[in-house]
């Protein structure tokens, strides 16, 4: 049967409430939709319009750091990192513009209803992650967070209000553990995990879906691809899959079983 | 007055309530947007292209923002015509809006097959005959590139089908109306302007293209220029009925393309930038209409002033 739909998410304007540096050069914005949206769940992103008018036309795409009902309908978190011209309009807002979005669009996470999960990510990978923690933190789950980031400068001030554990780790040591966040996975999964959720370089989840796989642990992964319609219209997000059929990131995903993926050697 | 303006157009001979269509490539099959915007609303859409087989298209990365548009190299994936004509169509027919398919052959007998596939199915207003692509008998030149390999593929289609033709044509050619004219001869309803122009881009720093497939088709406002040129190439070399489209973003690329002679227009990477960018063009297009002098679209199709 072919696979085609429509998907659930919806065209709104948000305002931009607050933004807050959270580290070097990466903000965490809030902003608040009307009611008549609904949340989204972790994992779920928006295609996010960056104010490029005709010289950069595509949204760029962002998943929740948080997600909660409010007062005036719904508020929307998102960490932008400063890497490019769409991230870097939107990191340079400074409260009360309205932004156009397209979502909730997409697959989220599959929490476990019991037993532990491992969430581990890379850099500004940890967004997702961040609202999955907290949604487990809501129902009383257990995790463990593994977070790696570049350096210090680069560590996202937002973990601290987690009530699981986290460990963070820095490529040069400079805050918390010393070392890749996927050494940290294989002298972790010892203990007994249901489930890994991960995000970050695909060269990351690459290893932690390895050190996965070797133990017999479920893996979730969360890809990252450029895309133009967000809807799964255009297959412009489109990767191959490790069974050789198409993986579409913006319908399928973002979030894939680690085995679906076709991992670079 | 608003209310005065007629947005009625024609295509040989299909009647369309306003102008303005969706581009093949970036409306999918009409359904991926159709919880996001009343179809109905839009004189017509014009969906993916489809192959004889289903075809998973290109390694990727497939889609790379440029200044003013974006390059693509998808490569044609879709579902196949039988799952197309099975189970899609009987869903886009319920949308209540015209619907023109795309075809997309490596030969001129498959470009038949499909037209004559698609015209069974029922439920189609026209083809979109997608000549931009290789002819695998003739060492993978494209039929477009080629005023006989056109004249074939249409004369084909025309054997097979009774469906409107519109032939899409790409401006990477030395003539674009020489290839409109034979693709005029050979039978064809119309013409659909323009496809993407060939691009690439590069990372600086890895050295590598941005695209899996090294080079891509460029779409968007970098485009529009060429595209009216186009349309205005083909339309005083025949006369023929034309679909205008590259790098729409308002109601005044509209206004242009129709005044260059398009009887209709599409849009296409707007659509990613706004999903609902289609029908906002068209609630802007009366007063569009009237600003340059007029109050029907049918009046401003041809009527650029050259003296």
């Amino acid at each position: 049967m072919a696979d085609v739909s429509s998907p659930a998410g919806r065209l709104f304007e948000a305002t931009l409430q607050d933004v807050r540096q959270v580290a070097s050069d990466t903000f965490a914005l809030e902003f608040e939709a009307s009611a008549g949206n609904q949340l989204p769940a972790p994992g779920q992103f928006y295609q996010v319009r960056c104010g490029g008018d005709r010289e950069h036309m595509l949204r760029r795409p962002f998943s929740v750091h948080f997600a909660e009902v409010s007062v005036g309908g719904m508020k929307l978190g998102f960490l932008v990192e400063n890497v490019g011209w769409g991230t870097g309009w939107l990191s340079s807002l400074s409260g009360g513009e309205r932004v156009n979005m397209l979502g909730p669009l997409g697959n989220g996470f599959t929490l476990p209803s019991a037993g532990k999960s491992m969430l581990v990510s890379g850099g500004i990978g940890v967004a997702p992650l961040l609202y999955a923690a907290r949604e487990l933190d809501a129902s009383g789950r257990a995790y463990d967070m593994l977070a790696g980031f570049k350096t210090a400068a680069r560590v996202i001030d937002r973990l601290g209000d987690l009530t699981g554990g986290v460990e963070i780790y820095t490529d040069d040591g400079s805050s918390g553990s010393v070392g890749m966040v996927s050494e940290g996975v294989a002298g972790s999964l010892g203990r007994s995990y249901d489930v890994v959720l991960t995000c970050g370089p695909e060269a990351m989840m690459a290893e932690v879906a390895a050190l996965c796989e070797a133990v017999g642990i479920s893996c979730q992964v969360s890809l990252d691809t450029r895309m133009a319609c967000g809807i799964g219209s255009c297959r412009g997000c489109v990767k191959k899959g490790a069974r050789g059929s198409n993986l579409c990131v913006c319908t399928e995903g973002p979030v894939f079983d680690s085995f679906e993926v076709a991992w670079r050697a | 007055m608003l209310a005065e303006v007629d947005l009625w157009t024609d295509l040989a001979g299909i009647s369309l309530k306003n102008p303005v269509l969706l581009a093949s490539g970036t409306a999918g099959y009409g359904v991926e947007l159709s919880g996001l915007m009343d179809l109905s609303r839009l004189g017509g859409i014009v969906i993916k292209s489809v192959t004889i087989e289903p075809c998973t298209g290109n390694p990727e990365p497939r889609i790379w923002e440029t200044t003013g548009g974006m390059l693509n190299s998808i490569g044609l994936e879709n579902i196949g015509v039988d799952a197309l004509a099975d189970e899609v169509l009987p869903l886009i027919s319920d949308f209540g809006v015209p619907v023109f398919a795309s075809i997309a052959g490596d030969t001129v007998r498959n470009f038949a097959r499909l037209a004559a596939r698609l015209e069974s199915a029922g439920g189609l207003a026209g083809l979109e005959v997608n000549v931009s692509c290789p002819n695998v008998e003739k060492g993978g030149i494209q039929f477009g590139s080629d005023a006989g390999a056109t004249a074939a593929v249409v004369t084909a289609v025309r054997e097979n089908c009774g469906l409107p033709m519109f032939v899409k044509l790409s401006a990477a050619v030395t003539d674009i109306a020489r290839i409109a004219e034979a693709a005029a001869r050979a039978g064809a309803a119309g013409l659909s302007l323009i496809n993407t122009i060939p691009g690439m881009a590069i990372d600086p720093v890895s050295r590598r293209p941005r695209l899996g497939m090294v080079t891509g088709g460029l779409s968007g406002p970098a485009i529009k220029p060429v595209a009216l040129k186009s349309v205005w190439e083909c339309y005083k070399a025949t006369s023929l009925p034309i679909i205008g489209g590259g790098g729409i973003c308002d109601e005044n690329d509209v206004i242009e393309f129709l005044l260059a002679g398009a009887a209709a227009v599409s849009v296409g990477t707007a659509t990613f930038q706004d999903p609902d960018s289609a029908i906002k063009i068209l609630d802007e297009l009366p007063a569009a209409i009237l600003r340059a002098g007029s109050n029907s679209v049918i009046r401003l199709v041809g009527s650029l002033r050259t003296s």
